[in-house]
């Protein structure tokens, strides 16, 4: 039985192949795209997984009372790591003191490199249960060191053995390479884990034992859990660890385990508590996701059901030759199974083609894992799933038909199958037109950002960071060497780009009127003179600083923001006194600029007045845009910077570029919905087309007789179009609600937002019924166009 | 006594109004019987077939089928009792498309589960009989309509019925092809199998053992 099922099964597929294509093509197209997300979501869920201890791993983090607010920093003082080993040392396996992942000038004879590593206490390598190569994981406990990765090993040293060879970091540690480990997992926080290095060498040649205290949060700490420790238990034991030792503390502080879980998804802090973070993009992709295979399904029992029009007489037959309802059920059910078979084989085939595009797209390495046996199960759960939700109902529908009814050649289109099948076009178009209002808004929340006036002028500056204290102590002279090229229009030096202020100063400032219950905070921008000048700012009231005034290494520019927030009605003039650093005089007020992300509101920023020998960054201003004249300046630059930084890799950043790299999250987000609504849209359209096609089959005769009375062309087009106008009225009315609702869930993310307005669900409304009309009247104009002779003669 | 319809009628409703397509039906059938029914279009001649085919109900009365009571019967009982005994024939012969002519005349054996070995040697008898042997890998489109009506009588007769029943089984046809298939009602009646036919044609009627005449559902002469 089964054998002559599936041989009917291929006729059927070879006669209707119009009928085939439309609704393997949807599914195709589904399928694929709902293959690609699973990926991309088991990718975001299994991060960091596949480290060994990964069920023991923490971060020691803490909760620090600024005010009103909790903030939540994984920064740790040095001090803590010994304290939490001598006191709770029972609970943990191993306790880490890491410096920052950053990157490290590493030099190997002549060849000088950029790569990302970490300096850490020796334990790291078991935290971690690096999979060594050559050597052990005990080699960091000698301070002259190091553990390379075999990416890292290829790259400096080629084919040739590394083993005992020495590297220099930082053009100041020599270190020995005692071992080489696999590496680590790409989906981790330790991807670019390219070495290890000593800690205690660090250590001593920073001098960091004399300088830092318990205040200074520079590293981090990680744990290891022992045995059957909890780490909720774990976690409030060690709550007041810096409380009890930290004697100078004025703020509150609270330290907590963060479990490795949750270091990738769930992120973001509010008032020290784990507020979320990707986890919401991994939410709104598995819902994107389920709305694309909802709508193949649904396409596909649209088109099921309509299609069995042409099978009334077939099941008439069958049934009157005896063949049971349960025998009608599973001959269509195998049918449809032959179809999402085919269909997830394509869509297989297509998503491993695509994956290389869509790895870029979403800046992952996902490979499809055909290895293994999780991934076959799912897949198999999906076809099932898809067969069971699109061809279920059909099969029933058709297996119901009552042969006396069918073999006269009755319609056999009931009622209910004909509004079941409006009611899922409605929900077909609500879920596209959900997508579209969703596109809209986050493309239209990015250019909202990227209008946003900057306060300064981004163009032309290039920035060089100078890492080595000596090679900043010649900054006048790069200046003026700089300055002999004529490319070159400015120089300053600054200890942040203007684009990515970061540091914070707050606690011991005071000024006239201040509330004594706020405990000031402001960002800071230090930079030599001219700074403002290259950038552009805007002065309000007062004046920039000035080589005339010799004060002004005590002074202050604020921002408009800093002015409100200090409350000063003349704020000219008037006197700040910053701790034990002096009392700084208010010079001038500048125009709010986006110093830091352009989607957050201004802070409020101080200004100070620096000198260039104590400053990380250099930025050049480039005389004008001529390519001549950009090549010519970065030439100028190279020579200056490698004959005064011999030891350093030339690297410079465009300040525009590294603006625009704000965007790219949230452009990314905006291309993947964007995307994903056109498949959406792509496979209602086909389902509407599937429709349109039947209902002009129908009423062939219909309009074969309104042909032969006089109808126009346009009054049959209007007469087939009308229905479905009503159909994506009714989907507009639900999906703009529940539009509106997420889209605004989405931008409370957001200080710095559009408010939603009438234009985007106006836009999407458009579309929707552009693309539609489109569609059916495609079939309408063709059936119009028939020769009425054609239809009713047939009958 | 093959089957025995005892005051049986069949009422529709339609738009509100109540419709009788069958009224107060008397009707006994024996074994061997070959009956032919007649009346104008709408006297209720198909509905009579179908309803003794089991494929529609009668809303009224008793309906006794080889001493089984019809009308108390479920879905279930009802289609293992037509599948077993009952085999029909159409006007517009209703060959499935997408079956060949050794498929279609199959297709009743696959749902009697009725072994692979067996089903070859019974379609091929079949084949063999109707002088069809030829044809038996040719689609219904490929063949005229005689021919088709020939496939739709073996289809019928597979499943060895008691009872073959037959709705203008001719009326597509032309003559001489109609001869042939009443020849062939006639060589299978001889040979035990009971036939009712709905016909317009006398000559038709005349190859059966017993006419009935249906007025506006009801019979008026047998």
């Amino acid at each position: 039985m089964i054998k002559t099922n599936l041989k009917i099964g291929f006729r059927n597929i070879i006669k209707n192949k119009g009928f085939f294509a439309l609704n393997a093509g949807g599914l195709i197209i589904g399928l694929t795209a709902v293959l690609l997300i699973s990926l991309w979501v088991h990718s975001e869920l299994s991060f960091n997984r596949s480290l060994t201890n990964y069920d023991k791993i923490a971060s020691v983090m803490q909760n620090v009372t600024h005010g009103e607010e909790i903030r939540s920093t994984t920064g740790q003082p040095m001090q803590l790591a010994p304290v939490l080993r001598d006191e709770y040392g029972s609970h943990f396996k191993y306790v880490v003191t890491s410096a920052r992942s950053r990157n490290y000038n590493v030099r190997y004879n002549e060849n000088n490199i950029m790569i990302r590593g970490r300096f850490a206490e020796p334990d790291l390598a078991n935290l971690l249960d690096l999979n060594m190569i050559t050597g052990s994981r005990s080699a960091l406990k000698d301070v002259s060191s190091v553990l390379i990765s075999k990416g890292t090993a290829k790259n400096i040293f080629g084919n040739a053995d590394p083993m005992g060879k020495i590297i220099r970091i930082s053009n100041k540690m020599d270190v020995e390479v005692a071992g080489i480990y696999e590496d680590l997992p790409k989906n981790s926080n330790f991807d670019e884990l390219n070495f290890i290095a000593p800690w205690e060498l660090l250590k001593k040649t920073d001098n960091y034992e004399n300088r830092l205290a318990w205040g200074n949060y520079w590293f981090q700490v990680y744990v290891q859990l022992n045995g059957e420790n909890r780490l909720n238990d774990v976690s409030s034991l060690i709550e007041d660890v810096t409380k009890n030792n930290y004697i100078e503390m004025t703020r509150e502080h609270k330290l907590f385990l963060f479990p490795i879980s949750k270091w990738h998804l769930y992120s973001k802090f509010e008032n020290g508590i784990s507020v979320g973070g990707k986890i919401e993009y991994v939410t709104i992709f598995s819902i994107i996701g389920i709305f694309i295979l909802l709508l193949a399904c649904i396409n596909f029992m649209n088109l099921s059901t309509a299609h069995a029009l042409n099978r009334g007489k077939e099941v008439g037959v069958r049934k009157t030759l005896g063949s049971s309802r349960k025998q009608l059920v599973l001959q269509f059910f195998i049918e449809s199974f032959m179809i999402i078979l085919f269909s997830f084989a394509i869509a297989l085939l297509l998503a491993f083609l695509l994956l290389p595009q869509f790895n870029i797209l979403t800046l992952k390495d996902i490979s499809i894992p055909f290895e293994t046996v999780s991934f076959w199960g799912i897949s198999f759960v999906l076809v099932f799933t898809t067969a069971i939700l699109s061809s279920l109902y059909p099969s029933i529908y058709l297996s119901a038909f009552r042969p006396v009814k069918v073999l006269k050649g009755l319609s056999s289109n009931n009622k209910t199958a004909v509004s079941l099948r409006k009611g899922l076009v409605v929900v077909q178009f609500a879920i596209s037109s959900i997508l579209i209002i969703g596109t809209l808004t986050v493309v239209s929340q990015i250019n909202h950002a990227k209008d946003r006036p900057l306060g300064f002028n981004k163009d032309l500056i290039v920035s060089v960071r100078i890492n080595n204290s000596k090679v900043r102590q010649s900054f006048e002279t790069i200046k003026s060497e700089l300055l002999a090229s004529t490319y070159v229009d400015q120089v300053t030096a600054s200890d942040v780009k203007v684009t990515s202020a970061y540091t914070t100063n707050g606690g011991d400032f005071e000024w006239k009127n201040k509330d004594p219950n706020i405990e000031a905070e402001f960002y800071t921008i230090r930079a030599t003179e001219g700074f403002g000048e290259m950038i552009d700012w805007k002065i309000l009231e007062g004046r920039d600083f000035s080589p005339n005034f010799p004060s002004d290494s005590l002074a202050f520019l604020v921002n408009e923001t800093a002015v409100k927030y200090m409350n000063l009605e003349n704020p000219v003039g008037e006197y700040v006194r910053w701790g034990d650093n002096g009392n700084y005089k208010i010079i001038g007020v500048v125009e709010d600029m986006v110093t830091r992300s352009p989607f957050d509101p201004i802070t409020p920023s101080l200004f100070i007045l620096h000198n260039g020998r104590f400053l990380n960054w250099v930025n050049v201003k480039i005389a004008s845009n001529s390519a001549n004249a950009v090549q010519g300046a970065l030439d100028k630059m190279k020579t200056v910077f490698q004959k005064h930084n011999p030891e350093n890799l030339f690297n410079y950043s465009f300040l525009d570029d590294e603006y625009k790299r704000k965007f790219n999250d949230e452009q990314r987000i905006a291309k993947l919905i964007a995307i994903f609504s056109i498949v959406a849209i792509f496979i209602s359209c086909l389902g509407v087309l599937g429709l349109s096609t039947y209902m002009a089959i129908q009423r062939k005769k219909e309009i074969g007789i309104r042909k032969v009375l006089g109808a126009s062309i346009h009054s049959i087009w209007q007469l087939l179009s009308k229905q479905f106008i009503m159909l994506v009225v009714v989907s507009l009315l639900i999906a703009i609600p529940i539009g509106y609702f997420f889209s605004s869930q989405w931008l409370m993310k957001y200080s710095y937002r559009i408010n939603i307005s009438f234009w985007i669900f106006a836009l999407a409304g458009g579309i929707i019924l552009g693309i539609t009309l489109l569609t059916v009247s495609f079939q309408a104009i063709k059936a119009a166009l028939t020769n009425p002779v054609e239809s009713l003669k047939t009958e | 006594m093959l089957l025995k319809l005892n005051n049986a009628s069949r009422v529709v409703k339609s738009g509100g109004k109540k419709i009788t397509l069958l009224d107060d039906i008397n009707l006994n059938v024996e074994e061997g019987e070959f009956i032919s029914l007649m009346g104008p279009s709408g006297s209720g001649k198909s509905t009579l077939l179908n309803c003794i085919g089991m494929l529609d109900n009668f809303t009224e009365g008793s309906y006794t089928f080889l001493d089984d009571a019809v009308d108390r019967m479920k879905e279930k009982q009802r289609a293992k009792l037509y599948k077993e005994y009952i085999g029909f024939v159409f006007q517009a012969y209703h060959l499935i498309d997408e079956l060949t002519v050794y498929e279609n005349i199959e297709t009743p054996l696959l749902y009697k589960n009725v072994k692979s070995s067996e089903r070859k040697a019974l379609v091929a008898d079949a084949l063999d009989r109707f002088n069809i042997v030829g044809k038996k890998d040719l689609f219904p489109t490929q063949l005229s309509g005689g021919q088709q009506q020939l496939v739709g009588v073996a289809r019928a007769l597979i499943g060895k019925p008691k009872l073959i029943l037959a709705d203008e089984p001719t009326g597509n046809l032309n003559s001489k092809q109609s001869e042939e298939i009443m020849e062939l009602f006639s060589a299978l009646n001889n040979e035990g199998v009971t036939i009712i036919q709905a016909t317009h044609s006398e000559t038709n009627a005349s190859y059966g053992s017993r006419i009935i005449n249906l007025l506006d559902g009801s019979i008026i002469t047998d």
